[in-house]
């Protein structure tokens, strides 16, 4: 039996343990809203590393980019960006453009090592996991090969490349959990669309799962859907769950280019005013669909930033210099109060600042 | 005596089976209902569980409508998910680009749809090329123009009246698109069992020289599904613009399979062993109660995979058993 002391000990620590737990749960939302603030306004330029002269190092050497699929907007958008500034640098760039069949990414690969260009880069979605006879042996003929827009700061280096030019995929996960833990004061009960075949799918989630770790009263549902499916099984998913969870109040796809399919699903079922959406990526249609109210919040990459940042990273292998663990490209969240700074219609770079422009100018001393 | 009986049995017995055949699939769906219903009786028996069934998958109904026509004469269109998605992005590149007024644009798509099917046609009857290659590289060179005409971009800010005569006004609380897919089974059913087109067609699809023999023109009974086939692609289009607000140059294609599914499912119901409206606009419900079904309880999305698939595979047994079973009585 216990004794008084020991009653009134557990009652205390019951309460403190009560207490820091409700502590816990208030402080969810303003952690949450203090680090979205540092997303939410205009990004200054930082260096991923020592300045160097790019056109000296540059002159002799060559890139092929083989971009996960030429069709899609977003690659072919920083493919464009990285050959003309491949051009102002003054060294060859070449696209090897494609339609996402990995046999192309093979092809590509193989032309890589037989024309002799310096560095071949994997480029968001050519996975490299599935490439690894034709990586090993573009290395084995002296090639750099990397794997740029696949991989978050704490994942592994995939399919033997020499180096991956990671994003913060994690942070951007982090933060479209945070959106919702703020918006709701801690209530998010969220349905969360992934494609697990993409690398990048495993850093976002591990960043929502942090966030979402911190809110003890969020709850949410992760559905995986692959890309092929997306316009078929996205819609039908996001219905049931609204239909099936009345307190469902956030749809998070984590790819932006899903949300056309979560909107008219909202539509149907009269959810627009109680589900909201919040997802990654600031393609263009995306944060069109923010001005019109159908979308809440994106967390939008600065694709010509991002085609300076490979590059970056890239440049310094071939001029020997150290490997770029963080390129240093920054987040922005666009929402309704900020969508319109990317244009009417929306563009692919605009709304950003021109901050990095003259950044790189300096940086590759140009 | 008991030769009569016997005989009389049979011949019950066969009215039983005719009527199995003929209800089978709807049967199947209320079964799928019921099943679904007993497992989440609040949400799944809801009548905003059966509107969104009814009224999110009007392109999918049209699709299939417009793959049956070709079907039902022996040909296939494989273009008619790359006519979708060239008829949506038409609108979308007009509406927003050029600024053309939206009904313009959607009369544009149907043009588009049309004239895809009269290419088709030309196609398949001139050079007397299987319908099954010419329409697989049509609908891949329609993906090329998509891909280009887009940029490879998806557009939004489409005028929203689209949106508005598709899903957003309703009637009973089911979007407007249901009733028109419901519209066209209804004018497709007339013609297929009241018309002398409908019954040309169909001997068409039974016996090309037989037909041909008969006195049917049967390039010109072809080349005329060929020409419904693309303007119910383009229809399809328009259906999937108003649904998405939006168009995007891929999404389209993977409708492909599911209709056919349809298509072939369908063909096993109401008519056995023909391809039919009513059927096939069953058969597109009895897949997607069975897919909010699954997504309701929560299963994996490679579960649905499994039911799309299995039911094709299943339908198109299902459909050659009928078909032996009444040549071997005819």
């Amino acid at each position: 039996m216990m004794s008084g002391n020991a009653i009134r000990l557990a009652g205390a620590a019951l309460a403190v343990g009560l207490a820091m737990g409700s502590a816990h749960a208030e402080d969810a939302p303003a952690k949450a809203a203090a680090d979205i603030a540092k997303y939410t306004s205009i990004p200054g330029f930082t260096a991923a590393g020592e300045p160097f002269d790019a056109k000296a190092c540059m002159a002799d050497k060559s890139i092929l980019s083989i971009p996960g699929s030429s069709s899609v907007p977003f690659l072919a958008t920083i493919n464009a960006s990285m050959a003309r500034i491949a051009k102002d640098v003054g060294f060859k760039f070449q696209i090897w453009e494609n339609q996402g069949q990995p046999t192309q990414w093979v092809q590509g690969i193989e032309y890589g090592v037989a024309n002799k260009f310096n560095l071949i880069d994997l480029l968001a979605g050519a996975d490299p996991r599935s490439l690894v006879p034709q990586i090993k042996a573009a290395r084995d003929a002296s090639v750099t090969v990397t794997a740029s827009h696949v991989t978050g700061f704490e994942q592994d280096v995939p399919g033997g490349v020499s180096a991956a030019i990671p994003i913060d995929y994690k942070q951007a996960g982090k933060l479209l959990a945070e959106w919702t833990i703020s918006k709701t004061g801690g209530k998010t009960n969220a349905l969360v669309l992934v494609t697990n075949e993409v690398l990048s799918t495993d850093s976002m989630v591990a960043g929502l799962k942090e966030a979402f770790a911190d809110c003890p009263d969020c709850t949410y549902k992760i559905v995986n859907v692959s890309i092929p499916d997306w316009a078929s099984k996205i819609q039908p998913n996001v219905q049931s769950a609204v239909i099936a969870d009345p307190g469902l109040n956030y749809v998070i796809p984590i790819y932006d280019s899903m949300s056309q399919f979560v909107v008219p699903a909202l539509t149907i079922t009269g959810a627009t005013d109680r589900v909201k959406v919040a997802t990654f990526n600031g393609t263009p249609f995306v944060l069109d669909m923010i001005r019109n109210g159908q979308v809440e919040m994106d967390v939008g990459e600065n694709l010509d930033w991002i085609a300076y940042g490979l590059l970056d990273a890239q440049m310094r292998l071939l001029c020997g210099l150290p490997a770029v663990k963080d390129p240093k490209i920054p987040l922005l969240i666009f929402d309704a109060s900020n969508a319109a700074t990317a244009g009417t219609p929306a563009e692919s770079s605009k709304g950003y600042g021109d901050a990095y422009l003259a950044g790189y100018k300096a940086l590759w001393k140009l | 005596m008991s030769a009569d009986i016997a005989a009389q049995d049979a011949a019950r017995r066969q009215i039983w089976i005719d009527r199995g055949e003929r209800y089978g699939l709807l049967i199947a769906w209320l079964i799928v209902i019921a099943a679904f219903g007993l497992a989440k009786p609040g949400i799944f028996l809801s009548w905003a569980n059966f509107s969104t069934i009814f009224g999110s998958q009007a392109v999918l109904v049209v699709m299939t409508l417009g793959l049956i026509i070709p079907l039902t004469a022996g040909d296939y269109d494989l273009s008619i998910a790359g006519n979708l998605t060239l008829s949506s992005m038409t609108i979308a590149v007009l509406n927003v680009y050029f600024g053309w007024p939206i009904f313009a644009a959607a009369l544009m798509a149907l043009a588009v749809g049309l004239a895809i099917g009269a290419v088709n046609a030309f196609l398949v009857l001139f050079f007397r090329i299987n319908s099954l290659i010419v329409t697989l590289g049509m609908g891949t060179f329609l993906h090329g123009i998509t891909l280009w005409i887009s940029n490879s971009n998806t557009i939004s800010g489409i005028d929203f009246a689209i949106a508005n005569v598709v899903i957003v006004t309703r009637l009973f609380g089911i979007p407007l698109a249901f009733y028109y897919a419901l519209l066209i089974a209804a004018i497709i059913w007339y013609v297929f069992t009241f018309t002398a087109a409908g019954q040309r067609l169909l001997f068409v699809g039974r016996g090309r020289e037989v037909a041909r023999l008969s006195g049917i023109r049967v390039d010109q009974v072809r080349a005329a599904t060929f020409l419904v086939s693309g303007l119910l692609g383009g229809f399809a289009g328009i259906l999937s613009v108003g649904s998405l607000g939006a168009a995007d140059p891929n999404s389209g294609l993977s409708y492909l399979l599911p209709a056919f599914a349809a298509a072939f499912l369908g063909a096993t119901t109401i008519t056995p062993g023909r391809f039919n409206p009513i059927g096939s606009v069953i058969a597109v419900y009895f897949l997607v109660t069975g897919i909010t079904g699954l997504s309701i309880l929560g299963i994996s999305t490679f579960v649905q995979d499994l039911f799309y698939g299995g039911a094709l595979v299943i339908a198109v047994c299902l459909s050659q058993l009928v078909r032996g079973r009444q040549e071997r009585l005819s």
